[in-house]
């Protein structure tokens, strides 16, 4: 509260000539009340769109400090149009505000748009963030459709079409304006309060605009690898881009995987693939996710369950979810579910990868079947995977029991190279791998209450299981190397 | 403005009759708290709303926002006498609802004060309430009594269990005076219970411990980890309470902006630099930060650095009609550049 009694004078002391401006405006409260009657849903509106831009709205003055140039303002123009509200660093605002709206006022002023009318027309509205005045700030719902007048409601529109026009036209303008930037904060607020003139702008389709190239280069620099929206389960998708290549020539050269039966994956819809679980360092996930997307024809985008303890680890858990992997659980799996993706399931869980290579290929038991309850609430079908190569590139020769307090870890693995050689001693031996895809299994004919029945759980999961086994079994008879294949 | 009411969306889900109740006089909304920031705000609101007859405002010291339909009271809930006091304004006022949103929105040192005012306060509250006419209580919860685990599923429903450190006071009062507000609210006693589990707000104007947390110039998190956070709007919590205290929704409703953002990220977009320390120099550290009043939260919180704590807004959305205009990303931006124009002024102020 105390910053809200703040801003008034703050705002009449930075630029004087704008208050003056706004006084000389005739009754202020109708023309308000005006704007929240019709212009009420621009504004959200621009405020959903702006942060998806490419520079978003950043801070101005920070930008400029970054990028050392702050063309992007009004205030470095030494001929601009004039300013009837306070230019945004100043501005009483602390909403959504950028050099959009910034150039919506200056084209305002441009075109010979009475800022009166424009004020009344709603286009005020973007200028006023919706937070500072808790009044219309929170004004909690868009006002009905149907109750704008339709003539009203086409002028914006005309003139948003015109002032985008304007906003493209000006990022042209500027960007071939060479103008300096390297002048003392104060100085640049001096140009900030500085009321001028300007050229007509011509009302023509311009360049893309140059500052798009700025922010990507230089704005917000330390969020250029980064991707700014992550999915539900914390997939980032530039990252992933930057793995690819790793995981590629992991699938393609390294392991040389084929991928057998890949067809039998639906093409579209929900689905379930059970895969068994293998190896000190479990790739097999990752490995799965790349079969789908290179090897499918739809390039499917696999999520795999990754069990609880890999996210009581530092670094693990975070990259884990970074590529893709879902803490297996009931909600995740079904959230993925519902949105028609496929989910990779291994059910052996932890025994899975902790089994030694003397016990490899056979699979252990398979949890207690939340798998089959899940597609039987959510109706998915369940493609069978055998994974034939896995087991050997990381073979667990002894696991370490009583150093699992103390870690955190369900085992300490000990490979022919691990720990011996450090961590790089936990790299995959170049096995070659062979995935098996079966015939899907439907249990559409259960209906969802037989996800209750514990016994009709209990023998689907173990005919599931019996299947992949067969899988195993008849893919090893018909190995001849480990190495080759 | 004056027909906010019957806009499109709330419209219809009434037409639907999922909002129980029609309206069938106007409202008289009692708001504790009414001095900090959620309370005043939504008193504003209410002012200008047609539905509403008269708002009662509680609190040690009176709202800014307070005006015609307004009556102010002085009441401190952390006094023994509060419960007769309150239940004497209550009756004069035929108060119809009650807004309790006396809770401390950061952790506080005075962890006595706070069992008082939040913990044995709703009980004077709800004491109240239950020796008057009152018949529904909206209470302002936070999706952090959900704790932090590496368990937790992404979303958290409603229905999961609250299992916030209960060795931390700012936890343990909060979830008994939710505890105690559900049971008023227990079906079969003509009372409804109202409580909105509000994600970290972050806005413009609003200050607690979590824009505290990412206003420092270095920021800390837990080495290895990156959990993703969610946040609501402050406008958009506001508008919650709202719908709350003039719709008949019972039960509990998460209220979060969608989308969620990694840890690192956010601090990012909001101009910092992160700080990763191991988890258990970080605890160490900040114990004495704490204990000296330099850190804006004890070491408790670190597992919000460390796990994951996102709730799933679905329910709010279907049952209680609230949509909410700022995505977690947005509530964030709009937090940061208010943020950079406050560290601007402050650089103009004091030049160095």
């Amino acid at each position: 509260m105390k910053r809200k009694d703040k801003r008034p004078q703050r705002e009449s002391s930075a630029n004087p000539k704008s208050r003056e401006r706004r006084e000389a405006r005739p009754p202020a409260r109708p023309a308000k009340a005006e704007k929240r009657g019709d212009g009420r849903a621009p504004a959200p509106s621009a405020a959903r769109a702006e942060p998806k831009g490419k520079g978003g709205p950043s801070n101005p003055k920070r930008k400029a400090r970054r990028t050392g140039r702050n063309r992007e303002h009004t205030p470095a123009r030494p001929e601009g149009p004039r300013l009837h509200l306070p230019p945004p660093p100043f501005s009483p605002s602390s909403g959504v505000i950028d050099e959009r709206t910034a150039a919506v006022e200056a084209g305002l002023g441009d075109t010979e748009v009475d800022s009166e009318e424009a004020f009344e027309l709603g286009i005020g509205a973007r200028v006023v963030p919706p937070t500072t005045q808790y009044g219309e700030a929170f004004d909690s719902t868009p006002p009905p459709v149907h109750e704008r007048k339709g003539d009203v409601e086409a002028q914006i529109r005309a003139l948003e079409a015109r002032l985008d026009g304007l906003i493209r036209q000006r990022h042209f303008a500027d960007a071939t304006t060479e103008t300096e930037s390297d002048e003392p904060v104060s100085e640049r607020r001096g140009a900030l309060a500085k009321t001028d003139s300007s050229p007509p702008v011509r009302l023509e389709p311009a360049e893309p605009p140059v500052e798009d190239f700025i922010s990507r280069k230089w704005g917000r620099s330390a969020l250029r690898s980064r991707a700014e929206e992550f999915d539900d389960f914390g997939l980032d998708p530039n990252f992933e881009q930057r793995v690819k290549p790793v995981v590629e020539f992991l699938y393609r050269s390294y392991f040389r995987t084929t991928a057998e039966g890949i067809d039998n994956v639906p093409a579209e819809g929900r689905c379930i693939v059970v895969a068994n679980h293998s190896g000190a360092l479990p790739l097999d996930g990752l490995m799965l996710r790349a079969a789908l997307r290179i090897d499918h024809k739809q390039k499917r985008d696999l999520r795999w369950l990754a069990e609880d303890f890999v996210y009581y680890l530092p670094f693990a858990g975070v990259f884990m979810n970074r590529v893709g992997a879902v803490r297996a659980c009931p909600e995740n799996a079904e959230r993925l579910l519902e949105k028609e993706s496929i989910v990779g399931v291994f059910p052996e869980g932890v025994h899975g990868i902790k089994k030694l290579f003397q016990e490899r290929y056979r699979l252990q038991r398979f949890g207690r079947g939340g798998y089959i309850r899940l597609c039987l609430r959510m109706r998915a079908p369940i493609v069978p995977c055998a994974i034939i190569g896995a087991e050997e590139s990381s073979p667990l020769l002894y696991r370490l029991e009583g150093l699992t307090e103390l870690l955190g870890l369900p085992y300490f693995p000990i490979t022919p190279t691990f720990p011996f050689l450090g961590p790089a001693g936990l790299l995959p031996a170049p096995t070659k791998w062979r995935m098996r895809f079966g015939e899907p299994i439907n249990l559409d004919n259960y209906g969802p209450e037989a996800a209750d029945d514990h016994v009709l759980v209990g023998r689907l999961s173990e005919r599931v299981r019996s299947s992949i086994q067969a899988m195993l079994d008849s893919g090893l008879r018909e190995r001849r190397s480990v190495w080759f294949g | 403005m004056s027909n906010s009411l019957t806009s499109s969306h709330s419209l219809t889900l009434a037409e639907q009759g999922r909002l129980g109740v029609p309206q069938t006089r106007r409202r008289v909304v009692a708001v504790t708290g009414a001095a900090q920031f959620l309370g005043s705000n939504l008193i504003g609101l209410l002012e200008e709303d047609p539905n509403v007859r008269k708002v009662v405002c509680l609190d040690s010291e009176a709202p800014t926002t307070a005006g015609a339909k307004s009556r102010v009271y002085n009441v401190s809930l952390t006094e023994a006498s509060a419960e007769e006091r309150m239940a004497e304004i209550l009756s004069a006022e035929a108060v119809d609802v009650m807004v309790h949103l006396a809770f401390l929105d950061s952790p506080s040192h005075s962890t006595a004060f706070a069992h008082e005012l939040e913990s044995v306060g709703t009980m004077h509250v709800l004491n109240a309430c239950r020796r008057t006419k009152v018949h529904k209580v909206v209470m302002r919860s936070q999706t952090l009594l959900y704790g932090a685990h590496p368990t937790n599923p992404n979303y958290l429903s409603e229905k999961h269990p609250l299992r916030a450190r209960r060795s931390e006071p700012f936890f343990a009062d909060k979830i008994e005076a939710e505890n105690e507000v559900l049971r008023f609210g227990r079906p079969g006693q003509g009372r409804i219970a109202t409580v909105l589990r509000i994600a970290p707000m972050l806005g413009p104007t609003v200050d607690n411990f979590v824009t505290r947390y990412l206003s420092h110039r270095l920021t800390p998190t837990v080495l290895g980890f990156d959990p993703l956070w969610q946040f609501v709007h402050e406008a958009d919590a506001v508008r919650a309470l709202r719908l709350a205290a003039l719709y008949d929704v019972p039960g509990v409703f998460n209220i979060v902006g969608d989308g969620v953002l990694p840890l690192r990220t956010v601090i990012k977009l909001a101009g910092r630099t992160t700080l990763p320390m191991p988890r258990s120099v970080a605890s160490g550290f900040t114990t004495a930060l704490w204990l000296t009043q330099f850190a804006e939260a004890p070491p408790a919180f670190f597992d919000y650095l460390q796990y994951i704590c996102v709730a799933d807004g679905a329910l709010a959305r279907k049952e209680l009609g609230f949509e909410p205009l700022y995505t977690s990303r947005e509530a964030l931006i709009d937090y940061a550049n208010a943020q950079h124009l406050r560290d601007v002024r402050l650089l103009s102020e004091t030049p160095a």
